[in-house]
């Protein structure tokens, strides 16, 4: 089952992003205290862009959003997009 | 997903590298809400101490002062070890956002239902 849609998918399902940010190369803790701290500027179930260079970024993002309980909605190295929780 | 993690860090100049990959993961543990504490011990309490990580900056990371203070502002706290941090003769009343002087109990209770805890 796929679970991470492409690109226009998500532009079809989903509202435009909130916000976006260019992570860089920025990897491990120093990227997701990043979106730690900018995610919660974003609306509850609104979309956040982010584009990451970092290699693990496709192991990684999945995993963090399992964890915190966002959503990804979209991925296609380099750029995610993550719907935040609702609370 | 609720839960608790630990870091523990035994070292500081000593071993800079380490030092800095360890809050690097305690600040990927505190950004996914995890309940995490770096537990500071034997040359690492000297961590705890305000101005020590000055000009510590390994490449390809942040530098250490950063993410120490990076992760005290998203909730992470910093238990240093109490006998390690005496015996250094290291003032407590000049410690670093986020640390705590701590004996054994509080890190046992921490750690006593199940937390994981990765060591540096």
């Amino acid at each position: 089952m796929k679970v991470v849609k492409e690109r226009e998918e998500v532009e079809n399902e989903f509202p435009p992003p909130e916000a976006s940010w260019d992570a860089g190369d920025l990897g491990c803790g120093e990227l997701v205290l990043g979106l730690f701290v900018r995610i919660k500027k974003i609306t509850p179930g609104g979309i956040f862009r982010v584009i990451i260079q970092d290699p693990a970024a496709p192991e990684d993002m999945p995993a963090w959003c399992r964890m915190t309980g966002h959503k990804l909605v979209g991925a296609t190295h380099p750029e995610y997009l993550i719907q935040r929780k609702e609370k | 997903m609720p839960g608790k993690f630990c870091v523990s860090l035994s070292a500081a100049k000593d071993n800079t590298d380490k030092a800095t990959v360890a809050f690097v993961i305690a600040n990927a543990a505190v950004a996914s809400d995890k309940e995490t504490i770096v537990f500071l011990s034997v040359e690492g309490v000297r961590l705890a101490v305000k101005n020590y990580a000055d000009g510590i900056h390994e490449e390809g990371f942040a530098p250490l002062n950063d993410l120490m203070a990076n992760f005290a502002a998203a909730g992470g706290k910093i238990y240093t070890c109490s006998p390690c941090f005496k015996r250094r003769g290291l003032d407590e009343k000049n410690l670093i956002a986020g640390a705590v002087i701590v004996g054994g109990a509080k890190l046992v209770e921490f750690l006593s239902d199940g937390s994981p805890c990765v060591s540096y």
